[in-house]
């Protein structure tokens, strides 16, 4: 049983046709087979949200997905898209302005889904902010910083945006 | 350590109609062959070895599962393969049935949510799963198609004991019905965890009350329960207690005390028998008297 299966997907706005082991789960291919390290290895379990991937703009746990059901799908990473995504940029940037990383390692996950609260909440509550980010986990920071990272990733988008 | 294990090897299929489905499970043991429906239990099941199919189904790309219809007779169904989040947000799920709404809403996080499917959490038959409770209180009925073609039948029969379902091998959950709300009525779904939705819930309950045109009396109680017993169940007994009489704290006391003695927790490292009776007993009360308030407040609001 070693079946190969073959897999056409998109990472980051790149076609990839990949011929994959059908129990590899979407994780294990972005970092072993794509060599995007971004995305974060930890609990296994969907309990900490490291491996917090964008599929088709909706995240999802990349460790609990299989990566031949990403068949035909838009996958978006911390990498992000080649070209640029201003949003993904400034969340980036406001977490590292407003001290929201310690050791760092929950943080790709943690970016991931602020643009996914972002892309439909623009101005998120604090209480909107900390919901979605229940199934994410720090351990160094306390999440204050974060919290903080994340509203003043919304303004500055919406002021670069005019809003 | 185990949950950096990768996963068991295996076949996979993908079928794309529900009759696909029915011809590749006909003839297979659940031993051998697994469905695949969100995975989020499934994955980790398989990597801790707690299952080791030689074949797995995913069932992701099985559109025609995937639905929530408001029907002609004012109920509602939806299609197993409707993933949690989409339950959620769907117009009426929110307007009529917001017991559902908020149960849902109570599950895990957004990445959870965005995967993890109704039928799913029904058909893994586990004792913590959060929708069974209070699909059992609305009434839910499912279907479960096979080559033979389908059967419905009420949930509370669905989990005879401990992991187990009514289904046979070759029979898929498929659709869920629930019946028109009842007018007077509304539903609490409480849980007990340490983490937000995150972690396992230590112990749910469901409470749908019906209240009587005059606004007090309790004309139908419905009670059941995640986490309290080997499998999910109706606490009938205990919802004997208080159908026919107005809602008093002994009634209510009854009530709890009833539903402890239908209940058979376990010991486990989250909360020992114990402390799930007292959690139990507890929510039971603050349930009933919470769906009590709401459907009170509805009945006033109309004419």
């Amino acid at each position: 049983m070693n079946a190969l299966i073959p897999v056409s997907l998109r990472v980051n706005g790149v076609g990839y046709d990949i011929v994959i082991q059908p129990w590899r789960t979407l994780l294990e291919v972005l970092r072993e087979t794509l060599a995007m390290t971004g995305t974060k290895r930890s609990c296994g379990e969907g309990q900490c949200g490291a491996c917090t991937v964008l599929l088709d703009g909706r995240a999802v746990n990349a460790c609990l997905y299989l990566a031949v059901e990403a068949q035909g799908k838009d996958v978006l990473t911390i990498e992000g898209p080649v070209g640029g995504d201003p949003a993904l940029e400034q969340i980036q940037r406001s977490f590292a302005t407003k001290g929201a990383v310690q050791c760092g390692f929950c943080t790709p996950g943690m970016v991931m889904i602020t643009k996914n609260l972002l892309s439909h909440t623009p101005k998120p509550s604090e209480d909107e902010i900390r919901e979605a980010l229940v199934g994410h986990v720090c351990r160094c920071t306390g999440y204050v910083q974060i919290v903080e990272a994340i509203r003043d990733a919304a303004s500055e988008i919406a002021r670069k945006r005019g809003d | 350590m185990a949950y950096l294990r990768r996963l068991p090897r295996f076949e996979y299929v993908s079928p794309q109609s529900l009759t696909e489905v029915c011809a590749l499970i006909a003839g297979t043991s659940t031993e051998e062959v697994m469905l695949l429906a969100g995975g989020t239990d499934a994955i980790l099941q398989m990597r801790r070895r707690e299952r080791v199919p030689r074949r797995v189904i995913g069932l992701k790309g099985v559109a025609e599962l995937e639905f929530v219809r408001e029907e002609a007779d004012g109920g509602l169904a939806v299609g197993a393969m409707t993933t949690l989040q989409t339950l959620l947000s769907a117009p009426v799920v929110g307007r009529r049935y917001d017991l559902l709404h908020e149960t849902a809403a109570q599950i895990g996080g957004l990445e959870l949510r965005n995967v993890a499917t109704v039928g799913g959490n029904i058909a893994g038959a586990l004792p913590c799963a959060d929708l069974p409770p209070a699909l059992m209180t609305l009434g839910a009925r499912i279907r479960l198609s096979s080559q033979h073609g389908d059967r419905w039948l009420a949930l509370e029969e669905f989990f005879p004991d401990f992991g187990r379902t009514v289904a046979k091998d070759d029979e898929l959950v498929a659709e869920i019905k629930l019946p028109r709300p009842t007018p007077n009525s509304a539903g609490v779904y409480l849980k007990f965890h340490d983490r937000h939705s995150m972690d396992m819930t230590v112990v749910g309950v469901s409470a749908l009350v019906v209240l009587g045109a005059d606004g007090r009396t309790i004309r139908d109680l419905r009670l059941a329960y995640a986490n309290s017993a080997p499998t999910i169940f109706r606490a009938k007994r205990a919802e004997a207690v208080l159908r026919g009489h107005a809602l008093t704290d002994d009634g209510l006391e009854a009530a709890a005390q009833t539903a402890c003695a239908e209940s058979s927790p376990r010991t486990s490292w989250r909360a020992n028998a114990g402390y799930r009776l007292e959690l139990i007993r507890a929510l039971t009360k603050r349930a009933i008297r919470r769906a009590c308030e709401k459907a009170s407040s509805r009945t006033e609001a109309q004419p």
